[in-house]
Order: C-alpha cells, then structure tokens, then sequence
C-alpha cells in the first residue's frame, strides 16, 4: 500500500507533477462550471486545440522559456477568439462555424510546426502531456494562475453567477457584463496554458469540463456545484497521476480516464439526474399507476 | 398656513421627450414624446417591430438614444438603475441551472451589496417578504425546473420586489402562460397599481391589455396613441398601429392573386 500511494511521491518530478495537477484542478473546476452552465463546452475545447501554434513558435523562437510558451499560447488563443468574431461579423459565416474552422487550421499549422521543429520538443508530449518536464518555474506557474483564478472566483462570486445565471438582469443592475466575459475568457487561457505541461492541448479541456459536468449532476446549488467539481478534480488528478505513474501512461490521458469514471459514475448513479434512478422512479410510477388505477 | 389642494393628476414617474432611437440605418423609436404616470400600470402594444421592447431597453439605457432624452423624476435612469427592475422574456432562462427559489430572489439583493459583504438580516428580511408576498415560500428550497410557468414568472417578480424597485418593466411576461397562470399574472400585477408601484410591460394579445392594464401605449415605430386603455384600444388607433392605414381586405402578400373563382 505504502510503495503503491507514497514511494512514486519521493521522486522530485513525481512532487511537482502532482503539485501542478492539484493546483489546475482548483481553478480548473471552477471555470470548468462556468464553462458548462454558459454551454461553452465545445468552444473550450476548439479554443485549447488552437494553442499549439503560438506554443510551436515560441518554441522556434525563443527556446523552453516557459515564459515564451506561455505569452505564445496566449496569443495564439486570443487570435482565434478574436479572429472568428471579427469573421462572423463581416461574412455570413455564423460564429461557431467560424471558430470552428479558424481553431482547425490553427491545430494543422500547430502540428506542422511542431512535428518540423528541430528541437526536441514531442508532439505526443504536447498533445497529450507529460509531468517529466513540470520544471520549476512551470510549477510557479501554474501556482501564479491557479491562485490568481480562485481569488477572483471568491471576490467577484455574485458578479459571477449573475453573468453565467441571468446576464440581462445582470446588466439591468449596473453590471459590467462584458467586462466579466472577457475576464473569464482571459482566465480560461491562462489556465490551459497552465495547464499544457501536465494535460496537453488535446487533454486540457478535460481537467475543467469533467468534474464540472460531474458536479453538476449531483447539485441544485451553485456554489456547491463549484466545491463539488474541485473535489473531483483534485480527487482524480491524484489518482490519476498514479496511475500514469504505475501503468507507465501519459498522464493527461491517465487524469481525464479518472475524471471519465467520476462523470459515468455520477451520469449512472446521481440520485436525482442520474440514468439508474430515473428508471427506478419510473418502475415506482408505473407499479403505483397498476395498483390504483384512475 | 393653507392646504393646497391635492392635484387629482398624478404625477409623472417617467417622460420621454422627443426620444429616438436607431439600429444602424433603422430607425426603432421616431419622436416619442409620453409622460407614465407614477403608480400606473401601461401596456406597451404594437405589431412586430414597433419598438417595443427597444422603449424598455432605451429606459435601461442600453439603447443611446439618437436624439431627445428619459427622465426618470429629475434624474437620467442610468443613476436610479436600483429603482428600475427589468424581468427578462422566460426564454432566456436556463431553468435547468443548478439554483433554487430562494436564491434567484436573493440575487436582487446582490446589486446593494458591497464587495466582500455578505446578506445581512435586513437582506433576509426583505426576501422573505418577497417570497411571501408571492407565495413562495414553501416553494423556497426547489430547483426552478421543479416549478409550474406561473410560479416560475413569479420567483422573478419576487427578485424584483427584493431589489426594492417600485418600477418593474416586463418584456412579454404572458408569454407561454396557460390561462390559470395568465389570470394570476394579472391579478398580481393590477394589486402591485393599487400598491402605488408602476408596471410596464410589452403585451401582445389587445384582449388581456384591455382586462389587465389602466393604460396603453401603442407604437408603430412613432406614437400612435398613449392614455388610458379604452381609448388607446379604438378601432381607429389599432387600424393604424397594425395596418398602419390599409384596409382589412387589402391584400398586401397577394395570398390569393391567382385564385380564379367561379362566376
């Protein structure tokens, strides 16, 4: 028991691994509610999908600087954001077409450069992560963006739900609607940037969408859906760090198969929205309707 | 000292004057110039495309106005924001949303508030009273999927009477309400015009706006007519509004301009 859950642990990389997927999958699960509620899946997903580019050519230009990386990144997903509401308002093409194109020419001129690139950077490691290379300064990092992201949920939590709940009425009081939009947009980059060493660009949207679905299926009350989502987030990044660990996996894809079990468990077995009681209540109807018929 | 006599005209609470608004090269709102007065309850009335709900929009001052200009009492609505409450078209909701009654009531209580500042006792109070004056109470602690279309419209009536609005503009609140909900829909709201508060709301249907409303306001992009219900509702007026002067068997489509009928 004790060489299975700690020894993995007394290896530094395996320390800053765990670290950085714990510190995510704080503020992963938190974006992650405001993803689903506003039904922003997709968009997250196309939207990590588009940063390979920005990370290939910082990479070209300046080296692994995680710093570089970062800003590449950055860049990269604000030019597709832009860039297909720029296209939507001036074609006839409508937005999610729009985005949807940009993110995949985006991915194809990430994976060209990438796969040419003369260094030493892995295309599998990019896609789908990989905690050897959690340095440091990526730890940093991550601990910079993670906490910057539950401080802002904390203070600005009513501001939040209103925007997500009820935006209208949010603006009909004074809000500053696009305001938090484009706040909550900025931090949905900087997270999966964040996010790329341990998850990958194909995997990262995982760490934020699964235990927000997940939690969604067991709550009737936001911020217990919020509490709820980190809890399956932290939960499954741990048991799923050692599990890349033992069975020698990449371990974004080791993480999100963890958080797949969390979603399909609570999908199944969630009292109120899940498929077993669902039918259970309906048998009781049925057999209740046969006793005292009219 | 001498009593002056008490003015049988009551007051305006809000005065458009000369007020227009454009979308683009689209004018939505021509020159309107109306007076609401205070404790009132006006229905906005109108075919598609009047300007209806721009005129609610232009009160939150989300529509800039191309030219004149709203007053709410002496002030621009833009600085008495919490006297104004806005109830959005039931569409727009996502009822599945992980929330229950209580907590979309408290949601007007959150404008008040200060950064950091948790609901105080004076907060509670007053969304228990909401809940009770609506009769939700006992509905407090359910998610809002688990609610019929009235008492859904009413957890929004309630937030507004929580954010202590005494103006309430209503876009479209008949909108998917079975008769029962309808009926109790206008009866809140004809008790909130014998309460002094002041309701505006965009209605389709002329029949409901002639039982539920004291006054109307027709538009077809200009005023067509403002006063009280009976009058605004003439024949006349409505022939205007709606076929904006053509007569009935006008056949502006050319539905049936193949048609030959035997003679």
């Amino acid at each position: 028991m004790h060489d299975f859950l700690i020894t993995p642990f007394s290896f530094g990389f395996m320390q800053r691994g765990l670290l950085s997927a714990v510190l995510l999958s704080l503020s992963g699960g938190l974006l992650g509610c405001i993803l689903v509620m506003r039904r922003l899946a997709l968009m997250g997903d196309a939207l990590s999908h588009s940063l390979l580019p920005g990370i290939g050519l910082a990479w070209l230009l300046f080296g692994p600087s995680t710093l570089a990386l970062f800003f590449g990144a950055l860049v990269a997903g604000l030019l597709t954001a832009l860039g297909s509401a720029f296209l939507s308002r001036l074609t006839r093409v409508k937005e999610d077409a729009a985005f949807g194109s940009l993110f995949i020419i985006f991915f194809g001129a990430g994976v060209a450069l990438v796969s040419k690139l003369p260094t030493g950077l892995s295309l599998s490691h990019v896609l789908f992560g990989n905690i050897l290379v959690v340095g440091p300064s990526d730890l940093a990092v991550s601990a910079v963006v993670s906490s910057t992201t539950v401080m802002v949920f904390v203070v600005f939590y009513r501001s939040i739900l209103l925007e997500t709940f009820d935006p209208i009425f949010y603006r009909a009081v004074g809000g500053h609607s696009g305001l938090v939009h484009f706040g909550f947009l900025a931090l949905t980059v900087l997270n999966l940037v964040a996010a790329l060493q341990t998850m990958g660009v194909v995997l990262a949207l995982g760490l934020f969408l699964l235990p927000a679905v997940s939690a969604y299926l067991w709550c009737d009350h936001f911020a217990r859906m919020l509490v709820l989502s980190v809890v399956f987030g932290v939960v499954s990044s741990v048991a799923g760090i050692l599990l890349s660990y033992h069975a020698g996996l990449a371990s974004g894809a080791a993480i999100v198969l963890c958080l797949g079990v969390v979603f399909f468990a609570s999908a199944l077995f969630s009292p109120t929205y899940g498929l077993v009681g669902r039918c259970v209540r309906g048998l009781r109807e049925r057999q209740a309707v046969r006793k005292h018929p009219g | 000292m001498s009593l002056s006599p008490v003015s049988s005209e009551p007051h305006s609470i809000l005065r458009f004057s000369h007020l227009s608004v454009r979308y683009g090269r689209t004018l939505a709102l021509d020159d309107i110039t109306l007076d609401i007065p205070c404790g009132s309850s006006t229905a906005i009335l109108g075919p598609n495309g009047a300007g209806k709900s721009t005129l609610l929009r232009a009160i939150l001052g989300w529509q800039p106005s191309a030219t004149g200009e709203i007053r709410l009492g002496d002030a621009h609505p833009q600085h008495l924001l919490p006297r104004l409450a806005y109830l959005p078209q039931r569409h727009m909701i996502d009822w599945d949303f992980p929330i229950t009654v209580r907590a979309v009531v408290e949601q007007g209580r959150y404008p008040s508030l200060r950064l950091f500042r948790q609901l105080g006792p004076d907060d509670r109070t007053r969304v228990d009273r909401a809940l009770q004056e609506l009769g939700l109470t006992d509905l407090a602690g359910r998610q809002i999927r688990m609610l019929s279309g009235g008492q859904q419209q009413r957890v929004f009536l309630a937030r507004a009477l929580a954010q202590g609005a005494d103006i309430f503009l209503l876009d479209e609140p008949f909108a998917g309400l079975d008769l029962f909900a309808t009926e109790e829909l206008t009866h809140i709201l004809r008790a909130w015009e014998a309460q002094g508060r002041t309701v505006l709301a965009v209605v389709h249907e002329l029949e409901l706006a002639r039982r539920g409303f004291t006054r109307g306001v027709l538009l077809d992009t200009a005023l067509v007519a403002a006063g009280p219900i009976a009058e605004v509702l003439s024949p006349a007026n409505i022939d205007r509004a709606y076929r904006r002067g053509r007569c009935a068997h006008d056949n502006p489509l050319h539905l049936a301009s193949t048609t030959e009928f035997p003679r």
